[in-house]
């Protein structure tokens, strides 16, 4: 079974579920988590893993020909990125962290002027605890596209879905490309959320994106005592999907999150409860 | 020489348009033995681009064959473009006219690096300050 962990806002507590829900449920089943958030992925850190490299993440950018170029600038036209630079009589250029590898530019150049060359974008990294394989991916700091990571990081971990019972995947905070890259293809969508008024606006902008792909939703409300909760509720109501669990505001969490200890509460039990009904 | 202004209206009256990429006009004008020759006017394309801003606009006032820019603010990748093709950028405020007097008497400190990250000159849609 595929879960994401995700939920709009940042900072609502996404790693800190992630990787209670992956130790928890590694107690008794093969658990594989994965950080999509790619840009600033943290949950080895979370859970004191030391994390090795297996793999760089490449992308293909064009190379010119200088002999073969006619300098008539169709690459550049073409380019949705604005990453190929055409000035009259010169050769194109490329702004290279722009390129999302497309090879639109390849196709357009009527000449073959156009080669493959690769690029590194970032790497893909691995570590064990306590029956938690961790596979986190980590974008080159500077590259334009962080769903090229999402979606390499998803390609390595293809062949070996099969060896795990639950592969948790803690999404970027955000709706854009590398969350949906990373929500594609699960068969549940957790969004944590908390009771304010950002919370809730974003958890709306999360929750229509997960039906708009057609992934199963639940929710889960962080800090659930700070704030009135009224208007959480009112918004998961009108999805028509309940909240799985609530984990109230506790210094106890905190502690233990800055030390690198994974949390431990009995909301991550009733959110295992629910997985376990849905699986 | 060739010099683009990015600015705020048509003509020299106006002022500098603090931002390069997403400037709303570039006055280009043609420099003389320390006169202004000639002055157009072009409405910058690339304001409303969701990405890349700079590097369009960059290109653009390349294809004019300018060898100096004036602006505000310039990100990196428009510095890169800048480099590539050996044009020079100034860093000033105030009217248009001002700037291209003070160019001429070599007042204007050269800028080598840019003045901020990448994204900066987009309020609706460049990257939120995280």
């Amino acid at each position: 079974m595929k879960i994401a962990i995700t939920g709009g806002k940042g900072g609502t507590g996404k790693s800190t579920v992630a990787t209670a829900l992956a130790i928890e449920l590694a107690k008794e089943n093969k658990v594989l988590l994965i950080d999509a958030d790619v840009d600033c992925p943290d949950d080895d850190i979370v859970l004191s893993i030391d994390t090795k490299k297996v793999k760089d993440v490449e992308n293909m950018v064009p190379n010119f020909d200088k002999n073969k170029c006619i300098k008539c600038g169709r690459c550049s036209q073409v380019c949705k990125e604005n990453a190929i630079v055409f000035v009259k009589g010169k050769i194109p250029f490329l702004v290279p962290e722009q390129c999302t590898g497309c090879k639109a530019c390849e196709i357009a150049c009527p000449v073959n002027a156009i080669s493959e060359k690769k690029q590194i974008i970032g790497k893909i990294l691995s570590g064990k605890k306590e029956n938690v394989t961790l596979v986190t991916g980590e974008m080159k700091p500077g590259i334009e596209e962080s769903s090229l990571i999402v979606n390499a990081v998803k390609k390595y971990i293809e062949p070996k879905e099969k060896n795990y019972d639950y592969i948790i995947i803690d999404t970027a905070a955000g709706t854009h490309c590398p969350v949906i890259a990373a929500l594609l293809d699960v068969d549940l969508g957790i969004a944590v959320t908390e009771p304010t008024p950002l919370g809730n606006h974003d958890l709306k902008l999360i929750l229509e994106l997960m039906k708009e792909l057609k992934v199963k939703s639940k929710v889960i409300l962080n800090r659930s005592d700070i704030a009135d909760k009224k208007e959480v509720e009112k918004t998961v109501k009108n999805f028509g999907i309940k909240i799985i669990a609530e984990i109230p505001y506790s210094k106890k969490i905190q502690e233990a999150y800055s030390k690198g200890i994974p949390v431990k509460h009995k909301a991550i039990k009733e959110i295992i409860k629910e997985i376990k009904e849905i699986k | 020489m060739k010099i683009a202004i990015s600015s705020t209206g048509k003509g020299i009256e106006s002022q500098i348009d603090a931002r390069f990429g997403r400037c709303v006009y570039f006055v280009i004008a043609e420099v003389k033995d320390k006169k202004i020759e000639e002055i157009k006017s072009i409405e910058n394309p690339s304001i409303n681009v969701g990405g890349g801003a700079g590097i369009s606009a960059a290109e653009l006032v390349a294809n004019e064959g300018v060898k100096a820019v004036i602006t505000g603010n310039v990100g990196p990748r428009a510095i890169s473009v800048f480099s590539q093709f050996g044009i020079k950028v100034y860093s000033t405020t105030g009217k248009v006219k001002d700037a291209l007097d003070n160019f001429v008497e070599g007042k204007l400190e050269e800028l080598n690096s840019a003045t901020g990250p990448m994204g900066s000159g987009n309020k609706e849609f460049g990257r939120r300050g995280l």
